[in-house]
């Protein structure tokens, strides 16, 4: 039996369960790389020139941590899940630059993903990624729509019931996520709703955003994620602020944040890599439009790999007490 | 950036359009792009949003830009620095040349609406007169690089250089855009060279706009050549706008034999400028003694293509440079010196490796 590895980084939060189901469904096993760590951190970040942003060193970390436990790694380029959308160019060369950086890593399964040109080529792409397992087009077939279907699955138990991203992976896949419901302790403030923005693999990944979700569930703030909200609003918030929608996955961070800066949260926290090209231009999009707004406190935490815990624990405490104070006061400018 | 203006003044000029053209990239246009930009963006982004205020100072209404769909961050550019203007307090109007998607035909239609609606055989006949220019300038720099290594007294190529851009800047018609061509050839093929040199050969490539656009790398190519070193750089805004704007359409592409060579170490378009890095060390590995991989501090594609470069098969010497608004000249300066010594002691191990066979 075949097995597939799937390095626990990038789009792995959003497309987990979707992949799993796939290439279970064709028989073959799937291997997840641990949680990411230091090591992991170090390893990636040691591997690629120094510039790469925090996400992809983390990537390549999750990669050599992969190297003899399974027999292929699976890599998809995903160019655009919209038509005249685009992506960033660390998605589009990530197989390429895996390869060259980690030139002991098993054979990888690529696919790439691009819905400009046209329906029937996408299908022929799945069916490439099929027949590395079965020459059976029937049962690539049958195993798409099955992970299609728990895709739907997953992201409707996350903007349904409101399940934060790990845990609705824990339910789906069965396979337990790190801790994220255990709150370590609940202080005497008054209950607040922050909005997070960012992308899933910064959000979730508890290295390197120093468990940012645990910290605010113990500040009492309910988190509200950008996976909690139907496609629709999303969209809509996209044209409001942005203009038509240029990039892939741009959506989670302008989308929701100017959503959240109308459905009124108390906060809005933004998470970016630094040097991240697409966020660069859109995180600033939300701040300008919170600026001009001065309704929402908005504040935005730039991750990499020298950001220390502390600054960002001593940022968040002060976000977090000039929400509180404000809610006490009940002002309705922030200044 | 670069030489471009040429050829859209002169195209403005003919159809009668009221414009400005910003100064010349200096320290102070960097300063006000870099001050108003988010800071994590490219030189091309703060460069160009530092002519954009320049130009509105100077009473400018509407700016001309290209970008579009599917060049990296570039194609979304506009809409943010249109933001950022207005922010400022100018009332300006971006129209973007959507040269990626409609090519030739969606760059005449706003030439057309620029011009007031002058009719199209003006429009043409300025656009062709543009383009002459264009390669003019593009064909006379082409002979200056090959000239500036090998000249006995320094400077002589650079210095007709300028003056031959601005002759051609003030050309009026074909006539005397010819003759000042010819002109200008004709004294550098005059200039008086060392016969015996055999200069290194070093390619320059990376990032359209770096590459271009002297000021945000210190001229790279005039200090390569003070050093002694000939340039070979296979971006030139004629070779673009030929193959981009006419050629493309019709499936012809000059970039599918970079793209074959990259092809075992890159698949696909990465966007920017990417593949073609990767190409280019690939293909010229055997023909150039180094490479110059030019690239603003966070480029997306050009991270990607530096993380590939280092493993292709093929083996050249690359040294990578990052512009942003925080490098100095004397830092290039030095480690472009230092990567011409290892050149030069590359090759003359290799000429004594030879005399030992022979």
């Amino acid at each position: 039996m075949t097995t597939v590895g799937i390095p626990r980084a990038l789009l792995y939060y959003q497309y987990y369960p979707m992949w799993k189901t796939f290439f279970e469904h064709l028989g073959a096993e799937v291997v997840v790389s641990p949680p990411t760590t230091r090591k992991t951190l170090t390893e990636g970040a040691s591997r690629v020139v120094a510039d790469t942003c925090l996400p992809a060193k983390v990537f390549v970390g999750h990669t050599v941590s992969l190297v003899g436990k399974c027999d292929c790694i699976f890599i998809p380029v995903i160019r655009s899940l919209k038509s005249k959308t685009y992506n960033c160019s660390k998605f589009l060369g990530l197989p390429d630059m895996t390869r060259a950086v980690v030139p002991e890593a098993p054979p990888i399964l690529e696919i790439e993903i691009d819905i400009n040109r046209g329906k029937r080529r996408l299908y022929q792409d799945i069916y490439k990624l099929g027949r590395h397992f079965t020459w059976n087009p029937l049962k690539v077939k049958e195993a798409a729509t099955a992970a299609w279907q728990s895709l739907l699955d997953y992201r409707e138990l996350m903007y349904r019931r409101e399940l934060i991203l790990p845990q609705a992976m824990e339910e789906i896949t069965g396979e337990s996520q790190t801790g994220l419901n255990m709150i370590l302790k609940s202080q005497t403030v008054p209950p607040t709703t922050i909005g997070l923005i960012g992308h899933a693999y910064l959000l979730y990944d508890e290295h390197i955003n120093y468990q940012l979700i645990r910290r605010l569930q113990q500040y009492d703030a309910t988190v509200v994620t950008p996976e909690m909200l139907p496609g629709n609003i999303i969209e809509a918030s996209v044209n409001k602020l942005a203009g038509k929608a240029y990039w892939t996955y741009e959506e989670e961070v302008v989308g929701a944040g100017g959503h959240f800066l109308e459905s009124g949260v108390d906060g809005i926290i933004g998470i970016m890599a630094f040097g991240c090209g697409p966020d660069s231009l859109m995180m600033d999009m939300v701040h300008r439009h919170a600026t001009r707004q001065k309704t929402t406190p908005f504040m935005c935490l730039t991750l990499e790999e020298h950001t220390s815990e502390t600054g960002v624990i001593t940022r968040l405490e002060a976000f977090m007490d000039m929400i509180h104070r404000r809610k006490q006061k009940g002002e309705a400018v922030c200044v | 950036m670069g030489n471009l203006y040429v050829p859209c003044r002169a195209v403005l000029e003919q159809l009668g359009v009221d414009y400005v053209i910003p100064p010349v990239n200096s320290q102070r246009t960097l300063s006000l792009g870099s001050r108003y930009s988010p800071e994590g963006l490219c030189i091309p982004f703060k460069m160009t949003l530092g002519n954009m205020i320049e130009a509105a100072e100077l009473g400018a209404n509407t700016l001309l830009v290209p970008g579009g769909y599917g060049i990296c961050r570039l194609g979304y550019y506009t809409r943010v620095q249109e933001q950022i203007l207005h922010n400022l307090g100018y009332d300006i109007e971006i129209i973007q040349l959507g040269v990626s998607e409609r090519k030739f035909l969606g760059m005449m239609d706003i030439i057309k609406r620029v011009s007031n609606d002058s009719p199209w055989r003006r429009i043409l006949s300025a656009f062709r007169f543009g383009l002459s220019k264009l390669n003019a300038v593009d064909q006379i720099e082409r002979i200056v690089q090959k000239v500036r290594p090998v000249e006995l007294i320094p400077g002589t190529a650079n210095q007709l250089y300028t003056r031959a851009v601005q002759a051609i800047d003030n050309a009026d018609d074909y006539d005397t855009l010819k003759r000042v061509k010819a002109d200008y050839l004709g004294q550098l093929k005059h200039v008086a060279i060392n016969e015996q040199a055999r200069p290194l050969i070093v390619g320059v490539t990376g990032e359209f706009y770096v590459v271009l656009e002297p000021f945000s790398s210190f001229d790279i190519e005039r200090e390569l050549g003070k050093l002694g070193v000939e340039v070979r750089r296979a971006t030139f805004i004629s070779g673009w706008t030929k193959f981009s704007l006419f050629l493309n359409p019709f499936g012809i592409n000059e970039k599918s034999r970079i793209h074959k060579a990259a092809y075992p170490y890159l698949k696909r378009d990465i966007g920017g400028d990417g593949w073609e890095s990767v190409g280019e060390k690939v293909l010229h590995a055997k023909e150039y003694d180094g490479l110059i991989h030019l690239a603003p501090f966070t480029c997306m594609p050009e991270i990607i293509a530096e993380n590939i470069m280092p493993s292709t098969k093929e083996q050249m010497p690359v040294l990578t440079i990052l512009c942003d608004e925080q490098i100095a000249k004397a830092g290039v300066l030095t480690r472009l010196e230092a990567f011409v010594d290892l050149l030069e002691r590359k090759r003359r191990k290799q000429n004594d490796q030879l005399r030992v066979t022979v």
